[in-house]
Order: structure tokens, then C-alpha cells, then sequence
């Protein structure tokens, strides 16, 4: 009863945040960007997440776990790992395990104004692929009731792997890509 | 400083800019246009104190500088440089007489009516904590202007980033940022798009593509924001869409007029240098589009080829999304003139 009425209270505070930056700023999306690289023997995943203003108080309910005001370095990490472990990465039916590589987090006035841009990179590592066609597979699961997505695979550096195909869902919550490697 | 000086300020150095230019037009050479340029950055400089000059003039090795620009007001993405509302007029004015050489006739009267348009957003924000109007432009320069060594002009505020790089008779837009909110507003009576020709341009072309090549340009998901908008440098994604090859002559030149809104903001003869630059690849250029394609909808769209990515993207902050734009251009192999200089 009491984490719901936290839940409402804070919901209420984003609401309340709402026309004072309404004009220039996301409002009650949270802003999901990944852009997947695939080199030789390592897939990374590059995350931008934008807090619109209206979401902005549930997400650092999540990240500040103490509020006291500021993220600190272990809440950071613990933010980026309870993303990682809403995200499912497959390459040809093999469930991949994801590593944090690294995490940027603004200051919570910054993501309080719906422009503040949290960074975060994983990576697994894929090992040597037989050449002929894969296929890598990722479901963001993380927040959905307040999300919009972006999926996009980078164009590969390594001239030995070749991104032939994408696909999404219609919210970019799940994206396919399929690729061949020489 | 209201609407009225800005404009006539505006309007006096358009008549000076045209004159520098038709000078160019004779001598389109790219080296000549950067001659114009460094001259009137010099002219800049020169309006300035001692204390001034140290704020606006950064190392050219300065990376942490290239890349402070953003789409956000000031308030939330603070910029280096001098603030046009710390200048004097005469110094705004010479900032204004810079752009005007450094940039074409529409490219300058587009980054007026961003500015603009900014100005009227200010004076409609009810009391917010954010800022907006003429004010809250930044410039800034990597390096000494010249001839010869390497240097860049920065511009920007709320809704544009302008990234200049000039190296000899090089120079690059590449990575820049324009935006509007609003996207049309009234001024003296008058209608003003800041992105309009853009927008009409491509929904002209993807309503120009049959039913077999709209398959293949459509994207089938929703777009919610520019893909490698600021703070994206050095990301490349796959491109998707329609092939210019796939394309026939005629659809072939409207995308590349399309391109033109923004290789052309720049002075004519490195506008010109750049899209010859485009037509030589045009076949191996994409056209992607998400989104309804009746004329004033909302919809999202990329031009991507190997010497150029430009993204379009309406956001759904709150408001019409369609009076609120955001667009990015990039050079995937020469983003701030980097296959120009020395490592």
C-alpha cells in the first residue's frame, strides 16, 4: 500500500513538472535507443535512454535508491544491470550473455527536465562464427508500459561481416538482424 | 533586441552577403569562399576585448569543444564560447555578417528563422525554467581563422548546431543540426517555415515513387527520434529504404534536391563542391520514410549514402508534432573534415 502510494506520488510529481517544460521537452515517453554493433567475436549494444519529463520521477525512483538526491556509482551499476537483465539477446538461438562495458548517468536535474540522456554500453562475446548467414535477435523488456523504442544495427567495420537484413516489431522493442560473415 | 532590428540588421547584411557572393559566383573556387570567410571572422575578432577573445578562441585540438553543440535550450546543455546577448550590437553584428559569408542566401535566412522562431517560443513559454530567443546563440572557433591551417566556426543554440570546419580550400557543414518549434509562425504578417522547403520537398518525392518502390522506402515500425541526432559522433548505422539505383532520373534529382536543404545551407561553391559529391553516388543513396505520407502528417525520413546521412524527425513532445522538428546531418567518412586533417 505504501510503495503504491509512492508509486501515485511521484507519477503526480512528473505530472506536476509538466508546464513549465512542456514546450520543448519529452513528455510521457521514456526513449529507448540501442544501436547494435556486430564485429568479429563480439556484439555491443550502445543504449541511449531519454526520460521525458513526465517519466523522469519513475525512472530515478528506480536509479536513485536511496534519494538522496544524486546517483551514485553503485546505483548507477545496479540501474544498468536491472536493464541488462530485461534485455534478451539471441544469435541463431543461442541466448547470449551480456556484459556491462560501460555507463554514463546525468545528474537527476538534468533527467528531471526530459533531456537528460543516460548512456550505457553492453557487450557479449559471440566467439568465432562459421562464415554463411545469422541471425541476432534482441527483446528490450525494460519498462514497457512507459517506453518507445529504436532498434538500428551499425554498419559494420569488419569487412567480413555484412548486415543484410532488419526487422522490428512496430514499437522497436524487438529487432532482428540478419547478417553474413565471409 | 526586437523582431525589427534583427530584421533589418538581418536584411542589410543579406544585401552584403549577396554581394560577396555574386563576387564568388565568378569564382566559385572553394579556397576563395574560405578567403571570404576567415576575413570576416577576422572582422569579428577584431570587435573584440582581450578577455573576449580568450573565451571565444579554442585550441583546434580542443575534442571536448568540437563536439559541445546540442539541440537543447540553453538551460540544460550549457555551451563555451560568447552569448549573443553578451555582444554589443556591433559585435552581433559582425557574428551575423560571418554567417552570412560563411553561409548561402537560404542557408542564412534559415538559421534566421530558427532563431527567429526560438524568439517566439520565448515570448509563448509561460513563465518555464528553460530559455529561449535571439539571445541564446553561442559562437565559438577551434583555431585561428585561415587560409591555409585548420579551423572551425560553431553557431548554435536551441534548434541548431552549426559545426563549420574549414581546412585550405576544404571545408564541411558536417555534423550539423537544424530544428524549428515552432515550424510555421506568423512574422509581420507573414507565414515563416524555417524547414518547409524541406518538408514539402520530401513528401513531394515519396509521393512521387510507385506502389512497388513505396514498399520497399517505407519503414514498418514508428520512428521516435532522429537515430544519430548530437552526441551520436562516430556512429554509423545500416541503411535502409529505397536504393537510388531503384529509383528513376527524375526521382534520382528530387532526392538529391531534397539533400540540397542541407548541403546547400552552406556558401554556393562548397554547397556546389558537395553535391557533386552526392550525384556521384546517388545510386548507392538511400531514401527511408516512416509515417503517413499525406502531405502535412507527421512522418519521419533519411537520406543515407556514402557521403551523407540527413534524418528528419517530427517529435511528439506534447504538442502537434509537426510544428516541432528535428534534423541531423553527417558525413559518414568526413564529420568535422576529418579525412582532411593531419592525425
Amino acid at each position: 500500500m505504501i510503495k503504491t502510494l509512492r508509486c501515485l506520488a511521484v507519477l503526480l510529481l512528473g505530472l506536476f513538472a509538466l508546464p513549465s517544460t512542456s514546450l520543448a521537452h519529452r513528455l510521457d515517453e521514456y526513449l529507448q535507443a540501442t544501436i547494435v554493433t556486430i564485429e568479429p567475436g563480439e556484439v555491443r549494444l550502445q543504449i541511449n535512454l531519454t526520460p521525458g519529463v513526465a517519466v523522469a520521477e519513475q525512472v530515478l525512483f528506480l536509479i536513485d535508491h536511496d534519494h538522496d538526491g544524486v546517483i551514485s556509482t553503485n546505483e548507477a551499476t545496479a540501474y544498468a544491470k536491472l536493464l541488462m537483465r530485461d534485455l534478451i539477446l539471441w544469435l541463431d538461438q543461442r541466448k547470449l550473455e551480456l556484459k556491462l562495458t560501460s555507463s554514463n548517468f546525468p545528474a537527476p536535474t538534468e533527467l528531471r527536465t526530459g533531456e537528460g540522456i543516460i548512456q550505457i554500453e553492453f557487450s557479449a562475446t559471440i566467439g568465432p562464427l562459421p562464415s554463411g548467414a545469422h541471425k541476432l535477435i534482441l527483446k528490450n523488456r525494460h519498462l514497457p508500459s512507459l517506453s518507445v523504442y529504436l532498434f538500428n544495427a551499425a554498419q559494420p567495420r569488419s569487412d567480413s561481416v555484412h548486415v543484410t537484413r532488419q526487422k522490428r516489431n512496430d514499437s522497436q522493442s524487438t529487432g532482428e538482424i540478419e547478417f553474413t560473415i565471409d | 533586441m526586437t523582431a525589427k532590428i534583427i530584421l533589418a540588421s538581418a536584411l542589410s547584411l543579406y544585401i552584403a552577403s549577396c554581394e560577396l557572393n555574386s563576387f564568388a559566383q565568378g569564382n566559385p573556387a572553394t579556397g576563395k569562399a574560405t578567403g571570404e570567410i576567415a576575413n570576416a571572422a577576422n572582422k569579428f575578432l577584431a570587435t573584440l576585448d582581450e578577455g573576449q577573445r580568450g573565451k571565444v578562441v579554442f585550441d583546434f585540438k580542443d575534442e571536448a569543444q568540437r563536439k559541445r553543440w546540442s539541440n537543447f535550450p540553453t538551460a540544460i546543455f550549457k555551451r563555451a564560447g560568447l552569448r549573443m546577448g553578451d555582444l554589443t550590437k556591433p559585435q552581433r553584428d559582425a557574428v551575423l555578417a560571418l554567417l552570412a559569408a560563411a553561409l548561402s542566401p537560404q542557408g542564412y535566412e534559415k538559421v534566421l528563422q530558427i532563431m527567429e522562431g526560438d524568439e517566439v517560443l520565448r515570448k509563448t513559454d509561460s513563465g518555464g525554467r528553460l530559455i529561449f530567443g535571439h539571445d541564446e546563440y553561442y559562437v565559438s572557433f577551434l583555431g585561428q581563422p585561415s587560409t591555409t591551417e585548420p579551423w572551425m566556426i560553431q553557431f548554435g543554440g536551441h534548434h541548431l548546431g552549426l559545426n563549420i570546419t574549414l581546412v585550405g580550400e576544404q571545408s564541411t557543414l558536417a555534423p550539423s543540426h537544424t530544428g524549428a518549434q515552432p515550424a510555421i509562425y506568423e512574422l509581420e504578417g507573414k507565414s515563416v517555415r524555417p524547414l518547409g522547403r524541406e518538408t514539402d520537398k520530401a513528401f513531394a518525392l515519396i509521393n512521387s515513387l510507385n506502389e512497388t518502390q513505396r514498399k520497399q522506402a517505407i519503414l514498418g515500425f514508428q520512428m521516435h527520434d532522429l537515430v544519430l541526432g548530437p552526441g551520436r559522433d562516430g556512429q554509423m548505422i545500416q541503411p535502409e529504404g529505397i536504393k537510388g539505383s531503384d529509383l528513376t532520373e527524375k526521382q534520382r534529382e528530387m532526392l538529391l534536391d531534397l539533400a540540397g536543404e542541407w548541403t546547400g545551407i552552406m556558401h554556393e561553391a562548397v554547397a556546389k563542391a558537395k553535391m557533386d559529391e552526392l550525384k556521384e553516388h546517388i545510386a548507392e543513396t538511400w531514401f527511408a520514410w516512416s509515417g503517413p505520407t499525406e502531405k502535412g502528417s507527421a512522418a519521419y525520413f533519411r537520406v543515407q549514402g556514402p557521403a551523407v546521412i540527413i534524418e528528419y524527425a517530427p517529435q511528439r513532445l506534447g504538442g502537434d508534432p509537426t510544428k516541432h522538428l528535428h534534423t541531423i546531418y553527417r558525413d559518414p567518412t568526413n564529420d568535422y573534415g576529418a579525412k582532411w586533417r593531419k592525425p
